[in-house]
């Protein structure tokens, strides 16, 4: 599945690239995330319950910055296992100056590959659930972003 | 052919033609039957299965760890475990070979990767959830044509350098030569690309078994819900290297089998590893997202049909070349010799001289296909293609398909009928069949009421299929399974008090056997029905034409030494003797006779001296050619074109399958295999999704019909006997689930022909067939 949208945030590249690159801050922002662990600097691990139709499954999930440039763009590598199921995601990010002077607009695309149970079974509900999902972290930043100032 | 005939049995009796009502029934309708999951034994513990959500991945790492710390978790098995012991791969019966439990590489979602064993069921499903598998995922091929690509990955590196590709076996039939010099030659040429995709037998019992290991006596039970008890303890002994005299396989009532429950899976012979592991009774039951995920499948064929004629609509020439989707392993039970089945029967019921069937199997990643759908042997894509292939044509030069079937099919004075790829057809009145289901439907009628509703713009179409079926293998010297004879066996023994045991070689999955098998005897000997219980069974379809033989044939053995009894008895020579169902009478003295109970009484206590005491007779019945059912099918359909959705209005079928042995479990046989052949063309698929995903895990994705969307079925039958049967019967169990998918196709195809609609592959689901509908700016 591929997924890709921009996202104009009211704070300049500088916040929202340090925000999006430091766990603790980004990492409540994330779908279900329930706790994040900072292995170093690049890496983490994330637990997040995630619930397609009637199946929800916890799920670990290795987190990896594997590309970084600051403050224009960010890749990020994911892979995740829940019982019976797997992601393996990749994301790209990257910070554009917004039309209003000081705003930000992230432009993003993700393509997260997800197998097993959840596939299988939540397959008519899955591409609709992660649109909802990827919207409501994106609304979640912003706002955090915002009340840090 | 003959209509309805009398009896020769009185109905105390209950011979072949009498309704006998089914001896199994009373412990069905009264949940009293006994299914594996009943199967309950002393200390007996929990098996589950751990299951990788990849399709395509090697194993980095298992840790069991975390899953061992459950209370009740007892033992992890993994494949090192197994390979340890040489238990990691085991014999198909099409003689690859499957994981028991992978070492380096899982094939397909879902394939098995652990077994963890527990004190109950809830701690083995926690402790499943809690063993971790590191993978590294890696290319998946769901397409078997990509697959067949030079540059593809080599799914099954463990065949060896000299097979570094994905092509399993080619296979052909027919004269090349010939057909491609017909097909040039043809006035009127059709091709099409027909894709006959994956299904699932879906059985409300899923698979299980309880592994019972007694390590005292050195012997182990495996009770199971197996169509093929004898081959699964083959496969076992060979697999486990216990001496298969010490393997007992017992096999309870099965809750529907339709093929799916013939092949050797994974879960077995883990639940009988953990049974020698910790030396308890270990039970494992599928759930039904396993069963619908994991289990082997049937069809899967991507066929490429081309069809010469001339423009008179007589048929010259048929071309097929086909991809048969076979998943990571050739599971099929085919026999040994017949890769792609009887699947070169797709000349179908008609009388042309040229044709040249290839068939080349693929590995892909997923689950094994190839395993039968309630038709083993691949006859159903072989009705499927022809069936539609004719249509086509008839509709291209513009001839009705009745009409044109009729012109081309094998006229009832040819028979034995030798066809272009070397079946010889034993018998076939293909003609009257089709005539008597355009009579029950009113064929003519139809065809003007579709005519008046097409001027109004409505949607209304007519299919046909009249089909040549393939049943009862086979003859030895063809057929085998891994080595083993495909001949089946009868062994009848009739005790002092004038009853009867009676032990068969095929195993009952709900069609009656031990109803119908007892008719055989009643027919043959006199016994009635109600002493002739049945015992023992074991391997897989066939039963009438085959085993269904060597029950008359071991039947014939005893009326021989009955007689030479009675003519001991009554004081005159065996010439003398009159025999009806029941007793022996001398000639000319009605008064003067011996009944069957008399005789058995006396086998044992007055028999002729130099006779061996007692009364029994073995037979092991090779049959000298199979038998060929056939019937015609006439579907009439009505779509919305609002929804797409297809409404079957009507659904005639005439069947053949020769002499009945019971009325009432043919019309049952029918009826359950109409809804079969119903079931995959408007509602069953399985699909994948490009990483391998099964997209039908849950009956809310399989669609299965229910009674509700289930047409109202009008039967008729004609009966043109198998001139080599002993009782010239022919087998009937998957007739209708061959014959009835391409009528339902064609009377679609023929609904929406005149808005271009050359053809629709199924299952033709209302958003398919509105698709095609928008598409046409008609919805």
């Amino acid at each position: 599945m591929e997924f890709s949208g921009a996202v104009d945030i009211p704070a300049t590249r500088d916040h929202v690239f340090a925000f999006v690159t430091d766990p603790n801050r980004v990492g409540a922002c994330g779908p279900g995330v329930e706790s994040i662990e900072v292995i170093d600097a690049t890496h983490f691990r994330a637990k997040a319950k995630v619930g397609v139709g009637f199946i929800t499954a916890r799920f670990v999930v290795d987190l990896e910055i594997t590309e970084q440039r600051a403050p224009d763009m960010a890749i990020i590598k994911a892979r995740g296992q829940a019982p019976g199921s797997a992601v393996d995601a990749l994301g790209r990010m990257n910070l554009v100056d917004g039309a209003e002077p000081g705003t930000t607009t992230m432009l993003w695309a993700a393509e997260v590959n997800l197998s097993g149970m959840l596939a299988s079974v939540g397959a008519r509900m899955v591409e609709g659930t992660a649109n909802k999902m990827i919207g409501q972290a994106f609304d979640c930043m912003r706002a955090k972003i915002v009340a840090e100032g | 052919m003959t209509t309805e005939t009398e009896p020769r049995t009185s109905a105390a009796i209950g011979g072949m033609g009498h309704s006998v009502k089914r001896k199994e029934d009373p412990r069905f309708i009264r949940g009293a039957g006994e299914y594996i999951e009943d199967v309950v034994l002393p200390g007996m513990l929990w098996m589950d299965i751990v299951r990788t959500p990849y399709a395509h991945a090697t194993i980095k790492s298992i840790d069991a760890s975390e899953a061992l710390k459950i209370p009740g978790v007892l033992a992890v098995i993994t494949g090192a475990d197994l390979e340890k012991a040489g238990l990691h791969w085991m014999p198909t019966l099409a003689g690859d070979k499957q994981m028991v439990l992978p070492t380096t590489t899982v094939m397909y979602q879902a394939q098995e990767v652990a077994a963890v064993v527990a004190t109950n069921r809830y701690a083995a499903a926690d402790g499943v959830a809690a063993v971790f598998v590191d993978y590294e995922p890696l290319p998946v091929i769901v397409d078997p044509h990509k697959s067949l690509r030079p540059d593809a990955f080599v799914l099954r590196p463990d065949r060896g350098p000299d097979k570094a590709n994905n092509h399993i076996w080619h296979w052909e039939s027919g004269d090349k030569a010939a057909t491609d010099a017909a097909l040039a030659a043809a006035e009127v040429r059709v091709s099409e690309d027909i894709y006959i995709p994956r299904i699932h037998v879906a059985s409300i019992e899923t698979c299980g078994c309880v592994a019972d290991w007694d390590a005292v006596r050195g012997q182990l039970t495996l009770h199971m819900t197996s169509q093929a008890p004898h081959a699964i303890r083959t496969v076992l002994a060979l697999v486990s290297g216990l001496p298969e005299q010490n393997i007992r396989v017992k096999t309870h009532d099965i809750g529907g089998g339709f093929g799916g429950k013939v092949p050797v899976y994974p879960g077995y012979v883990l639940a009988v590893v953990a049974s020698l592991t910790v030396g308890k009774p270990v039970k494992w039951i599928e759930d039904r997202s396993e069963n619908l995920q994991a289990d082997s499948f049937a069809r899967d064929y991507h066929i490429h049909a081309e069809l010469g004629a001339t423009k008179a609509g007589k048929i010259t020439s048929l071309k097929v070349k086909t991809i048969a989707d076979h998943g990571y392993t050739d599971a099929a039970a085919d026999p040994s010799k017949f890769p792609a089945g009887l699947f070169n029967v797709i000349t179908g019921s008609y009388d042309f001289p040229n044709a040249f069937v290839e068939v080349d199997g693929v590995y892909t990643n997923k689950p094994p296909g190839g395993v039968a759908y309630r038709c083993s042997f691949r006859v159903t894509e072989a009705v499927h293609a022809i069936e539609q292939m004719v249509d086509i044509l008839a509709h291209d030069i513009g001839k009705d398909p009745a009409q044109l079937r009729m012109e081309n099919f094998i006229q009832p004075e040819q028979f034995p009928y030798k066809t272009p790829t070397g079946w010889e057809y034993d018998s076939g009145n293909y003609g009257v069949a089709l005539q008597k289901a355009m009579d029950m439907i009113g064929y003519a009628d139809l065809r003007k009421e579709q005519a008046e509703k097409r001027a109004r713009g409505e949607l209304m179409g007519i299919g046909i299929s009249s089909f040549t079926e393939i049943v009862g293998a086979g003859p030895s010297k063809d057929f085998d399974i891994i080595g083993i004879k495909m001949f089946d066996s009868c062994e009848i023994r009739v005790h002092p008090t004038g009853k009867v045991t009676a032990r068969i070689g095929v195993q009952s999955q709900g069609q009656g056997h031990e109803t119908t098998f007892a008719q055989i005897i009643a027919e043959e000997l006199g016994f009635d029905t109600d002493t002739a219980p049945y015992g023992l069974g074991t391997y897989a379809s066939r039963s009438t034409p085959v085993a269904g033989a060597a029950t008359a044939m071991a039947s014939r053995k005893i009326l021989d030494k009955a007689r030479k009894i009675a003519a001991h008895l009554l004081e005159c020579a065996e010439d003398d003797l009159d025999w009806e169902p029941g007793k022996f009478t001398v000639k000319g003295s009605p008064d003067r006779f011996k009944t069957i109970q008399e005789i058995s009484f006396a086998a044992y206590t007055n028999h002729p001296q130099g006779m061996e005491a007692g009364l029994e007779a073995v037979d092991y019945y090779d049959p000298p050619n199979l038998t060929f059912p056939f019937g015609s099918y006439i579907c009439v359909v009505d779509i919305d074109k609002t929804t797409g959705q297809v409404t079957v209005r009507r659904f005639v079928a005439v069947d053949d399958c020769g002499n009945i042995i019971n009325p009432m479990i043919v019309d049952g046989q029918i009826h359950g295999g109409l809804t079969m052949g119903f079931a995959p063309a408007l509602y069953e698929s399985i699909t994948y999704d490009e990483l391998g995903n099964n997209q039908a895990g849950t009956f809310m994705d399989y669609l299965l019909p229910t009674a509700v969307e289930t047409p109202r079925w009008e039967t008729g039958k004609t009966i043109t006997p198998s001139p080599h049967h002993p009782i010239g019967a022919k087998g009937v169990g998957e007739s209708a689930t061959v014959g009835a998918p391409p009528a339902i196709v064609n009377a679609v195809v023929d609904a929406m022909w005149h808005l271009g609609v050359r053809k629709i592959d199924i299952p033709m689901t209302p958003q398919k067939v509105w698709a095609i509908l928008h598409e046409k700016g008609v919805a």
